[in-house]
């Protein structure tokens, strides 16, 4: 399964209230007599019998992931004892289609993180749930909880119906920007996304491998091109839970085009693999490599795409990804470069205020 | 070498050394020949192409501007009726060419028509292919276009022409109305194994496409992203069994670049390892039946500052020898078959790229030429 390191900055964790009850106190009288009559559940993109969606000590604690401090606490925070974490709570990627009861289900969400998560413990970080089909009211909520510091990023999923760079998404791009917020892209997407490019996934198998190999790749070249770092030149994006090793191959190719194209984007004024290279990071969990990868395959992986600057640590507690390659990937980048991915990258990028380490 | 504005520099005059060392062929593997409906007259019914003509086709794209050119060489636009005389010489005898592989990509488009449009124009247009390209140049070879969203009309054509051994593969799209995996494309592949014919892919596809993503705004984005059709369609056949039913099948991956398939084979395997309990049909690890069954053509090439890098992105694929050069003449991003690959590739691989994997694919004589 995926190693845990301990003592490290754990950019993707997650976390979901215990159920749509719990976000009651955060939700007004119309949409508690809407639950009522709709009898809605909160969305969940792991399934509890798939093999991914829990090691085997989540899957012993009962449920998964996470649903309370003193769960976090017992499977995580002891006894790994990370610097710093993030949470993700992605069940509002499946919050209908109802683009008022996506925004009142996102803002819950978010005060439920504050009260029973980040209010008990100075580690903890959080991403901003946000509605995805009002990008105003997106924006208007990343305002509003903006001056609190432990939210670090904007949650957004991977898919989507139209490209994250499109103009579309302005509102969005805009106040992650004026907020100093970063932009974090996670695995799965809403209820109305499939994840090939003509439709269905027949198997999970499928929905799984598409995320970071059919949908990431044009989702950074979307955000590169549509010159959302030209308007935002301070805008950060995390790409989490996507994997890694297919960037360089996109790099190569991006910047082959552009050499030619470039009269099409004139504000594309530099390299594209620059703009990747200075505004985006991934998180390394899952490696996506098979138990069969070497050291040379991720060492020349870890070499293309300059590794120990772009990754950074994650556990992806509670899921399972196997013997992605986690320890094969922290041994090739050396000493320094593991310190960077387990620790510095985060820090900084982040800009996590952290107390120095003891 | 892949402007369109360098590309002209490399003609006779420039003194360009030409390579005399080669020890095989040089097969190009993706070449294109312009054709519109109007061509397809002589083979059509009037009725089908008088509606065509009324009422236009439906399956379309979705338009990019090209910016400049729309998307051609500078220096390809031939007068009416020249154009074959100048791809013999801009491409064939500038680069002395021993076979180029045409990809006329009609059926992209015509084969998703209505049945009674589709069958005879994807039929039309290999007629048309045999008339204007392959009767009078011998060193063409050609795609087969088929209508692939009616499978039954498509195994008929491939019928048609399984003997005649200029088609050397059948064009499919990689965006299919159904996922490509789909039992209902079988015909296709069981007609095309039985043929020993390959399936050729090419990037470039109908408005069916992206659905996880949505339309970017540009070409630049538009044409780099379409890879990843080829990706999507590789983890379809795989994961519905395509290649436990038709063991002997091969599809080339054309115009979609090369290096992400190494990336694809480990996130597979590395899936499996979890996740394999799923598909029980499978008997081998995803990226077996990827190295089995799957070609590349290298246009357009990727460009890494180092070379090198290039060389070992492509040993990480585990698929050197399934590599095989392209030009995608005449379009803006040409690669030379002089130029375009890195110079540090060991010769014996740059040999078998420019032409021995292709020639074991399309079971070509490696001295004559001559198709088994």
């Amino acid at each position: 399964m995926t190693d845990i390191i301990r003592g490290a900055i754990d950019t993707d964790v997650h976390v979901e209230p215990p159920s749509i009850d719990a976000l009651r106190p955060y939700l007004s009288g119309y949409w508690l007599e809407y639950l009522r009559g709709a009898r809605s559940q909160l969305g969940s993109v792991y399934g509890p019998s798939l093999p991914t969606s829990a090691r085997p000590e989540a899957r012993e604690a009962g449920t998964f992931p996470p649903r309370t401090y003193e769960a976090l606490l017992a499977q995580l925070l002891d006894p790994y004892e990370p610097r710093a974490v993030i949470l993700n709570s992605v069940s509002t990627f499946l919050a209908g289609q109802n683009p008022y009861y996506q925004a009142a289900i996102c803002r819950a969400v978010n005060e439920w993180l504050r009260d029973e998560l980040l209010d008990k413990d100075a580690r903890l970080r959080a991403s901003i749930c946000v509605p995805l089909l009002d990008p105003e009211a997106a924006a208007a909520e990343i305002d509003r909880l903006a001056d609190d510091r432990r939210f670090v990023q904007v949650l957004l999923p991977i898919r989507s119906d139209t490209p994250w760079g499109n103009v579309r998404w302005r509102a969005i791009h805009d106040a992650c920007a004026r907020n100093n917020l970063t932009l974090a892209l996670h695995a799965w997407g809403g209820p109305a996304t499939t994840p090939t490019w003509t439709g269905y996934a027949r198997t999970y198998f499928q929905d799984y491998v598409a995320n970071a190999q059919l949908i990431a790749p044009p989702q950074v070249l979307s955000l590169v091109i549509e010159g959302v770092f030209v308007r935002h030149p301070e805008l950060r994006v995390c790409l989490q839970e996507l994997g890694f090793n297919w960037m360089p191959s996109l790099m190569w190719r991006i910047d082959k085009d552009w050499k030619s194209l470039w009269r099409e984007t004139p504000w594309v004024n530099r390299r594209p693999s620059e703009f990747i290279a200075e505004h985006f990071r991934a998180t390394i969990a899952p490696t996506h490599f098979p138990s069969s990868a070497t050291a040379s395959d991720v060492a020349a992986i870890a070499r293309f795409l300059n590794a120990e600057n772009f990754l950074l640590y994650a556990s992806d507690y509670p899921h399972d990804h196997g013997d992605d390659g986690t320890r094969l990937l922290l041994d090739v980048l050396g000493e320094a470069g593991r310190e960077a991915v387990l620790q510095g990258n985060a820090e900084k990028f982040y800009d996590l205020q952290l107390a120095p380490t003891g | 070498m892949t402007t369109t504005e360098l590309s002209q520099t490399e003609g006779p005059a420039s003194g360009v050394k030409r390579k005399s060392r080669r020890a095989t062929l040089l097969i190009d593997g993706d070449v294109h020949p312009s054709y519109n409906v109007q061509q397809m007259a002589p083979w059509l019914e009037p009725d089908v192409l008088a509606r065509v003509r009324e009422f236009g086709l439906h399956a379309h794209g979705v338009p990019y501007p090209r910016v400049r050119n729309g998307a051609m060489r500078l220096d390809s636009r031939p007068e009416e009726g020249h154009e074959l005389e100048m791809v013999q010489r801009q491409l064939l005898n500038e680069y002395e060419e021993n076979i180029g592989i045409l990809i006329p990509m009609a059926g992209h488009h015509w084969g998703a028509e209505r049945a009674d449009v589709a069958i005879p124009l994807c039929h039309a247009i290999n007629e048309f292919i045999c008339k204007e390209w392959l009767d009078p140049e011998p060193r063409f070879f050609s795609t087969l276009n088929v209508p692939m969203e009616h499978p039954e009309a498509a195994v008929q054509e491939i019928e048609r022409y399984k003997n005649d051994k200029r088609f050397v593969q059948i064009l499919m799209s990689g965006t299919a109305e159904s996922e490509i995996g789909d039992k209902k494309y079988w015909p296709i592949y069981e007609a095309a194994e039985d043929a020993g014919l390959a399936l050729g892919v090419h990037e470039g596809a109908n408005s069916r496409q992206r659905m996880g993503v949505g339309y970017p705004s540009y070409y630049l984005d538009e044409h780099v992203g379409m890879h990843y059709t080829l990706s999507s369609l590789a983890l379809s056949m795989i994961c519905e069994g395509v290649f436990e039913a038709f063991p002997k099948l091969q599809v080339v991956s054309i115009e979609a670049s090369i290096s992400w398939a190494a990336s694809l084979q480990w996130e597979m395997d590395s899936a499996f390892e979890m996740l394999g309990r799923e598909l029980p049909h499978l008997h081998a690890k995803p990226s077996e039946y990827f190295r089995e069954h799957f070609w590349f053509t290298t246009q357009p090439i990727e460009e890494p500052d180092d070379p090198n890098d290039l060389v070992v992105a492509y040993e990480l694929t585990g698929m050197l020898d399934r590599i095989m050069f392209s030009s995608d003449y005449p379009h803006w991003d040409f690669d030379s078959p002089s130029r375009a690959l890195p110079a540090t590739l060991p010769t014996d691989v740059r040999d078998a790229i420019l032409g021995g994997n292709a020639c074991r694919l399309y079971g070509l004589d490696p001295v004559t030429a001559k198709r088994r």
